[in-house]
């Protein structure tokens, strides 16, 4: 009879054991170090059906997607890329372009390193509207706010409603970068959302930005020794763990 | 996702489509939908569970009363749901949406509610089996402490 009541302490024991393993673990998982030293908050803007999305998930999927239907409210992308050996993580909200959502996506745009601002080279109306967004854009961020404009659809040549030229000294009046991709062949996509990083750490490097701004939307994350010597430990607790 | 759903409205423009909402409500003793709408989006991002509750009744109004904006509200029906861990009730609603139409913003959403809800699944039967170890534990400890003395009256 006592052998048994050894027995079952034994699995009892075993059991504890394994919970704490697991208890061990969740620190372990949230407590891991930072991959990337920078974030930076990007907003995407402009109007209805330019491609706003398609752009997002060219840039993040490497995928065009067909048949995109209007988005609902704002939508949230993120991409690790690399600026001068730096990794930046691009945090990035996708505004809805139906008029209905104007209003209330403005909050989103607080914060923003870098803008992109997005019309149709197929459908003038879009770029007509460009100065209302940029309105909006130069009231609600910041001065040191990266705009990039971005004449989206080039693939659609036969159909383009704006030249090129007109576009850049748009560009060039108004201080933005500028480029036309296209989120369908992909062309000039990376290069938009990569120029804008450039910048804005262009900007950080010539003290332009001020890192501790509330609102510069640059979070700088410097490797902490105490941060990654705990999760090391961790690590080993998890190697000696039998679970 | 985390991102989108822990996003929190900022106070002042939660505020301002407060403001504006009551404005309407006085003067014309009617809001119209959009105005509705606007404080809704804001309410669901509140951090407070009573706003979200507030702005999840005003959608519920809304997609009965407002047919054409109905897509945007039962996606924010699902999403302010999913913000107070009501994970059935976001569950319906993505289903709602999908099976009126395909979209991968609220295909995501879906997954993104069924993870959630089962990691609290796992999380509650984590509670309950570590209750049962103790419990057998506090009986374990019992037995033997009788057999000893049943021992050693022996």
């Amino acid at each position: 009879m006592n052998v048994k009541m050894s027995k079952v302490r034994g699995i009892a024991n075993k059991l504890h054991e394994r919970i704490d393993c697991l208890i061990e673990k969740c620190p372990n998982m949230t407590a891991a170090p930072y991959n990337y030293n920078y974030i930076f908050k990007y907003i995407i803007i402009g109007d209805m059906g330019v491609g706003k999305s398609c752009l997002l998930h060219q840039f993040t999927e490497k995928k065009f997607m067909a048949n995109c239907p209007h988005t609902i409210g704002v939508e949230f992308g993120t991409r690790i890329i690399e600026v001068d050996d730096k990794k930046i993580k691009l945090q990035i909200w996708d505004t809805a372009g139906q008029e209905r959502f104007r209003a209330v996506t403005r909050s989103y745009y607080r914060g923003a390193a870098g803008a992109l601002m997005v019309y149709d080279i197929t459908r003038r109306s879009t770029y007509n509207h460009l100065s209302s967004w940029l309105t909006d854009t130069r009231n609600l961020t910041n001065p040191s706010t990266v705009i990039f404009l971005i004449g989206n659809k080039s693939d659609l040549e036969s159909t383009r409603e704006v030249t090129y030229e007109e576009a850049k000294e748009f560009a060039d009046e108004n201080g933005l970068m500028f480029l036309e991709a296209s989120a369908m062949t992909g062309q000039n996509v990376e290069e938009a959302f990569l120029e804008t990083a450039r910048k804005i750490y262009q900007n950080i490097q010539e003290g332009r930005l001020d890192l501790n701004a509330s609102e510069s939307g640059v979070q700088h994350r410097p490797s902490q020794p105490s941060r990654t010597s705990l999760s090391s430990e961790a690590a080993n607790a998890k190697d000696q763990c039998s679970c | 996702m985390d991102e989108l759903l822990n996003d929190v409205v900022p106070q002042e423009d939660l505020e301002r489509f407060e403001k504006k909402y009551h404005h309407e409500l006085e003067l014309d003793g009617e809001v119209t939908s959009e105005t509705k709408f606007e404080y809704a989006f804001c309410l669901v991002r509140s951090r407070y569970t009573n706003d979200i509750r507030k702005g999840l009744m005003f959608l519920e109004d809304l997609a009965r009363t407002h047919p054409d904006g109905r897509r945007d509200y039962i996606y924010y029906l699902a999403f302010g749901n999913a913000r107070i861990k009501n994970y059935t009730e976001g569950l319906k609603y993505c289903k709602a949406f999908l099976e009126i139409e395909s979209n991968d913003q609220v295909r995501s959403l879906e997954e993104y509610i069924k993870k959630q809800s089962d990691k609290e699944v796992a999380k509650g039967m984590a509670v309950a089996g570590g209750a049962a170890l103790v419990l057998g534990g506090i009986l374990g400890l019992g037995i033997a402490m009788s057999r000893n003395k049943q021992k050693r009256d022996k």
